[in-house]
């Protein structure tokens, strides 16, 4: 047989039933379209949930420890939580918990107005020790971060947060500045990079960090904190962590045994599979919905093939006369339903791209095309029709050619 | 070329099996003219199938170009078809949406060979249709519809042409147009089996064999 011949006559077969050709490609195309969408959206999805969570923690290798029993999911701050995490507390977590590395203590409030000359905002205030830049992995941009002697020494000094920084200084170098917190002189020791968007989109870097204890002492006069991250030494431990600063705080809390804890601990790697798995069964139904598509596409194709093989029995039986083998048709027929098949694919993939691109751009995704969805939707394609093509192309092979040009 | 022992034909039709053909035996030589007559339902078709290698028979052997075709698989027939034998069908059987030469190429593909379009417009001006190649079937009378089959038929140059009832769709003069073909080709050489219930036809054959209930005789020729 010739083989370039014969996939021209199958192509120009095609091209002369352009109509039936659009209809049967036309399943494919909108299951395919709708996989390509959400296979890209998915996925630009799951990196840009984990991408701000981590923005918003720095790292997942920690637990965070905050007061109160229920598991505030707000923003916490010195107004909303209940003074039971205390600075000894913090320090018996670093000295006794063996899965611990460092621990961070917090203590920080909102809607404190902060003033530099005759700008103004409320950024939030972060009384934190030195430590917290290195737990988080967070990169100063100028100047320096909040040193152990500023610690010890209740030092009046401030690092700024992206955004509070350029609130507060348009156009203006801010390290060695005076401002006020609230009515407290602060020198600005320097000013951090920016970490971006939040879980909820919002900024992360309209705050401003203090040393803690000139917090706690010099500006708010509160002896409790209002967070505590402790940096694990090995994240597969973080459950064991978690039980074991539970047991260490619930004694030096002295809570009776059928009391709940007055504090919470929670692992932020667990909260965020817990996110993006909540997403992905979402997103796993909407496949479903979207092969469901496509079978149904493979369906279309393969229910107008059977009608064109009963249809075309005359064509059948006359190219056999002159010389087509039982496999020459098989070839025929399938190759014709993986034509359709895949130039439907091919069509589903440019819209799909082309949605992909509307919705990433509605949604504030970034556009994030991944090669192997397209490849994967060509074979999808080219394997589907193969499946639905294979039962129309063995009834045409099966075709007796005497019957069929007898008819 | 063609030599036929014993062959016998048994097909069910509705679970019943029907008979076509019993216990044929004939030979023929290469560049004959041979007409197989008898009415319909006489078993020529059956007979027209065998010959042409669309239909093995139930017992006996038939020899073809020296081969022994009778038990050959189905990928083996079909290049004996392709390369070997040419059909021509009562009803022309051209492809519907497909230009005159394309249906002229379609053997062409399926024999180990480059598909030439020149020789397909050469052959078609042959059986006198030069410049109705890019004419759809639809387009063409019954007479150029079963000149084009001709045509189709002759493509691989084949050395055995079965023509089933080919002027039977077809008025007397466009009749009489294709049985003149069929005289040329069989004066050049080619073998030619023709079947038909058409006492008139019949009467061009130098050999014609008659055909009843499955059973052959050879009838005196008339030519």
């Amino acid at each position: 047989m010739n083989i370039v011949a014969f996939f021209r006559s199958v192509m120009r077969g095609l091209a002369r039933k352009k109509v039936r050709a659009m209809l049967m490609m036309a399943g494919v195309t909108i299951g395919i379209a709708s996989l390509t969408i959400l296979s890209s959206i998915g996925e630009s999805t799951r990196r840009e949930t984990m991408k701000r969570f981590k923005n918003m923690l720095g790292t997942f290798d920690t637990v965070i420890i905050r007061p109160g029993s229920s598991k505030n999911r707000g923003m916490v701050s010195l107004t909303n939580v209940e003074p039971s995490l205390r600075f000894e507390d913090a320090a018996a977590i670093a000295a006794q918990v063996p899965e611990i590395r460092q621990v961070a203590q917090i203590q920080n409030a909102l809607d404190i107005d902060v003033k530099y000359r005759d700008h103004s905002g409320t950024p939030a205030i972060f009384g934190v020790t030195s430590n917290f830049l290195d737990l988080r992995g967070d990169e100063v941009a100028e100047g320096d971060f909040i040193s152990d002697e500023d610690v010890r020494s209740l030092a009046k000094v401030a690092v700024l947060g992206a955004d509070a920084g350029k609130q507060l200084f348009p156009g203006e170098d801010p390290l060695g500045k005076t401002i006020q917190i609230g009515d407290v002189p602060f020198v600005v020791r320097g000013v951090m990079v920016a970490r971006g968007a939040g879980p909820a989109g919002g900024s992360l870097d309209n705050l401003i960090f203090i040393p803690v204890t000139t917090a706690s002492k010099r500006l708010f006069n509160r002896e409790f904190l209002t967070m505590v991250i402790a940096q694990l030494k090995d994240p597969a431990v973080g459950q064991l962590a978690i039980d074991h600063i539970q047991t260490l705080l619930r004694a030096r809390h002295r809570i009776a045994q059928d009391a709940l804890d007055d504090f919470n601990v929670t692992n932020p790697r667990a909260v965020m599979e817990q996110v993006t798995t909540m997403g992905s069964t979402i997103r796993k139904v909407l496949l479903v919905v979207a092969i469901l598509a496509t079978v149904i596409g493979g369906v279309a194709i393969m229910s107008v093939a059977l009608i064109g093989v009963s249809e075309r029995r005359k064509e059948i039986g006359v190219r056999r006369a002159v010389g087509a083998s039982r496999n020459a048709i098989l070839l025929q027929f399938l190759l014709e339903a993986v034509l359709l098949s895949l130039g439907g694919g091919i069509v589903g993939i440019v819209i799909g791209v082309g949605g992909t691109q509307i919705v990433s751009r509605l949604q504030h995704l970034p556009f994030l095309l991944e090669s192997e969805a397209v490849l994967s939707a060509t074979a999808i394609s080219i394997a589907l029709g193969l499946l639905f093509g294979v039962y129309p192309a063995w009834k045409a092979a099966m075709t007796n050619p005497i019957d069929a040009l007898r008819d | 070329m063609i030599r036929l022992e014993q062959i016998s034909k048994t097909y069910s039709r509705d679970g019943v099996p029907v008979t076509a053909l019993r216990d044929a035996s004939f030979s023929i030589a290469a560049g004959e003219f041979v007409v197989i007559r008898g009415v319909s339902g006489s078993g020529k078709s059956t007979l027209l199938n065998i010959l042409g290698c669309l239909d093995s028979p139930t017992t006996g052997s038939y020899m073809f170009d020296g081969a022994n075709v009778s038990r050959k698989s189905d990928g083996e027939l079909s290049q004996i078809r392709s390369n070997k034998i040419g059909f021509i069908f009562q009803s022309f059987n051209l492809l519907p949406r497909t230009t005159a030469v394309e249906n002229v190429e379609l053997p062409m593909i399926y024999a180990d060979q480059e598909v030439s379009r020149s020789r397909a417009v050469q052959m078609l001006a042959r059986v006198g249709l030069a410049h109705r190649e890019r004419h759809y079937a639809t387009e063409l009378s019954g007479g150029e519809q079963q000149r084009v089959a001709i045509a189709r038929s002759l493509i691989n140059d084949p050395a055995l042409i079965l023509a089933d009832e080919p002027t039977g769709n077809l008025d007397e003069t466009a009749g009489s147009g294709v049985m003149n073909i069929l005289h040329e080709l069989n004066d050049e050489g080619k073998t030619i089996v023709l079947v038909t219930h058409d006492d008139a036809v019949a009467s061009h054959a130098r050999r014609v064999l008659l055909i009843r209930d499955g059973h052959l005789r050879e009838s005196e020729g008339q030519a």
